[in-house]
């Protein structure tokens, strides 16, 4: 069995006629890191909350260390938890605040002690020990919360959009400093976020949520290459996945303003069943750009042309931004593959990271069996 | 930071609140001055400047003031009515505070409707149920008892009111993060919710002790042994006593007004903030 089982846990709001969340099915293994990422209301907090016992699991089953958990109360559910908006206890010092379980545990002082110690030392907070939360900044107040959920030695962390109120710079260093307390304690841990880099940077393995719905479950690399189905392959990724809207024959694609490429054997192979108008997906740094004014030497027939209508210079590599097909769409290249607005440029698909989407379900005809 | 003009309007507004703050002082030096004469210097002082001078101490500086100790139970009644304020102070946070946070926070059938029910009763005046009160506490036969004084001042429409609009912007997440740090409900209302809402607390605990201090109706209904009365009942009896002097008089008025100068010296700021505020600035 393992750590964490949902089996098809449903969670239908009072008031609501539909699932917020709807038949959740996910084995969490000891020591995991999860991640849930979905669009804001897709049920990520929902679904963590019932974990929690802050939200009543209306059907299905919770089983959390092989017990069944649906009835049980949170503070019996050897959880800790990281609130968005750290939820610390006001009129307690940060001392205090992290000290508060483990003296409601009836521990003794001196052991509090030692344990606060520690957690105020690996979390760098040694200089405000003793000042209240709303004298602490964000970081310092997530650092708080992080502590406080480190001391009691609970075997699940869970965690809410713990760093959505920090600023970019900030978010990026509790990434690491998150990552880095993971992986010494060991404690396993679902983590949920809208960001979908966070949940690519530092999750074992990622939940895709859309409508209460799980989308696709896998390792960040997974997701990013095999995606089952189009709202995945959008939602992974930044820039987003290029979307166009494609007629396919045989093993000939054929754009919207007329273009065409042609298949390799294997991806019209696997196209076999399906044929007609469906959407093509090619990700940004897939697309070969061959120069702004030198026609390709090799595959010259699969070679397409479109202008540029804007770029976007990142430093380490450029986008360049075109309409083609009918369709906005974005290649990733070098930095030293600079070209300017109105440029025209060729370019060729990858052929091996083409994926072809069902028009009305979305589903990734190149990863069914 | 001002701009001129607005600092010439608070100069302004600085005088004119000196001019009426004197008005209403004089009645209070005047008392003040006059509680340490004998009622012959009072009389002689009468419509002089003199009459807002205190005697230089000396001989008989207190005299007015021991009397009343000495000869009549006034000391007492202070202390029993601040006893009653200490008691009533403690049971209005937890009674009126749990229903205040029940009505902010727990989710039961017809919150709502209750709590409009508890702002209809804030327009109802306490003289209109005093008679009501008075005929069950009578039935219940705690009449000039402690217990049938306090029963009927416990709960406090007013007060609930202002607790649950303070309560209610308490984050919920709070408690949750209590509730995994092993913090049950009623803990969490006591070590939690009230130093949270410190502001509210103060507001409740010194508009129940100027109640209890200055209620007059109330306490002269339920007590008649002379033991329990309170310091209005003692102030009246004192003073409507022939024997009692004019010095007298103002000596006992004296004592009975520190606490309360006291209560508002401290709390003021207090007082203005919990009227005011939504509680949503704690932190
Ligand atoms: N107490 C509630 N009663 C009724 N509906 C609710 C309640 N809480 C949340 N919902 C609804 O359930 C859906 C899922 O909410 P949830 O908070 O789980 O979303 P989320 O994925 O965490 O979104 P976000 O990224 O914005 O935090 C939303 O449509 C929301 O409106
Ligand atoms: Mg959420």
């Amino acid at each position: 069995m393992s750590f964490i089982e949902f089996k098809n846990v449903c969670k239908m709001y009072p008031g609501s006629k539909v699932n917020t969340v709807d038949n959740f099915n996910l084995n969490i293994e000891e020591k995991e890191f999860i991640a849930f990422v979905g669009p804001s209301g897709c049920g990520k907090s929902t679904t963590l909350r019932m974990m929690a016992g802050f939200e009543e699991i209306t059907g299905g089953e919770l089983y959390i260390d092989g017990k069944k958990v649906n009835d049980v109360a949170p503070r019996d559910r050897g959880i800790a938890m990281v609130f968005q908006n750290y939820a610390l206890y006001p009129h307690m010092t940060v001392e205090k605040n992290i000290g508060y379980g483990l003296k409601n545990m009836k521990m003794p002082a001196e052991e509090i002690k030692k344990k606060v110690d520690w957690a105020i030392h690996i979390l760098g907070l040694e200089e405000y020990r003793y000042r209240k939360p709303k004298n602490l900044s964000g970081g310092q107040r997530q650092r708080v919360a992080l502590g406080r959920a480190i001391v009691k030695n609970q075997k699940l962390f869970l965690m809410d959009e713990p760093l959505s109120n920090l600023d970019a710079k900030l978010r990026v260093s509790m990434r690491t400093e998150i990552s880095k307390l993971h992986r010494e304690l060991g404690a396993t841990t679902v983590y949920v976020t809208h960001d979908q880099v966070e949940a690519m940077t530092m999750a074992d393995r990622i939940v895709i949520m859309k409508d209460g719905i799980v989308q696709q479950v896998g390792k960040p690399m997974e997701l990013y290459d095999h995606p089952v189905n189009q709202f995945v392959a959008g939602f992974i990724g930044s820039p987003q996945m290029n979307f166009f809207d494609v007629d396919v024959n045989g093993n000939n694609v054929r754009f919207a303003d007329g273009s065409n490429i042609t298949l390799s054997a294997a991806t019209a192979e696997k196209l076999k069943g399906h044929q007609g108008m469906m959407t093509l997906g090619i990700r940004g740094e897939d697309i070969k750009v061959i120069g702004p004014d030198r026609k390709a030497d090799a595959d010259t027939e699969n070679v397409l042309t479109a202008v540029i209508t804007d770029t976007e210079v990142m430093g380490n590599e450029n986008n360049l931004y075109f309409s083609f097909g009918g369709c906005q769409a974005v290649a990733r290249v070098s930095k030293y593959e600079i070209a300017q607005i109105g440029d025209r440029i060729s370019f060729t698909f990858v052929p091996s990271k083409l994926h072809f989407f069902d028009k009305d379900t979305g589903i990734n005809f190149m990863e069914m069996e | 930071m001002f701009t001129k003009k607005q600092r010439r309007i608070n100069w302004i507004l600085v005088a004119v609140l000196l001019v009426l703050s004197i008005f209403f002082l004089f009645p209070v030096i005047w008392m003040l001055a006059n509680s340490f004469k004998p009622d012959a210097a009072i009389t002689s002082d009468m419509n002089t400047i003199a009459a807002f001078i205190p005697p230089a101490p000396g001989n008989g500086f207190f005299d007015n003031y021991i009397s009343i100790i000495t000869d009549t139970n006034f000391l007492r009644y202070m202390g029993n009515t601040l006893f009653y304020a200490a008691v009533l102070i403690i049971l209005s946070i937890v009674v009126n505070g749990l229903a205040g946070y029940a009505l902010a926070k727990i989710k039961f059938p017809f919150r709502d409707q209750w709590l409009m029910v508890i702002i209809m009763l804030l327009i109802v005046p306490t003289e209109t149920v005093i008679t009501i009160h008075f005929l069950i506490i009578a039935k219940a036969g705690l009449l000039n008892t402690i217990v049938g004084y306090i029963l009927p001042l416990i709960v406090n429409p007013f007060n609930i009111f202002l607790f649950r609009q303070v309560f209610v912007s308490l984050p919920d997440d709070v408690y949750e993060a209590a509730q995994l740090d092993f913090c049950g409900p009623v803990k969490y209302f006591f070590t939690m919710v009230l130093p949270m809402s410190k502001t509210v607390v103060a507001t409740v605990s010194v508009f129940t002790f100027l109640n209890v201090w200055n209620d007059y109706l109330w306490p002269s209904l339920v007590f008649t042994s002379s033991d329990l009365l309170t310091a209005q009942i003692g102030l009246n009896s004192i003073t409507s006593n022939e024997n009692t002097t004019m010095g007298q008089t103002l000596a006992v008025i004296t004592l009975v007004t520190i606490p309360v100068i006291i209560i508002y010296s401290l709390f003021s700021k207090q007082i203005v903030e919990g009227v005011t505020s939504t509680g949503s600035k704690e932190g």
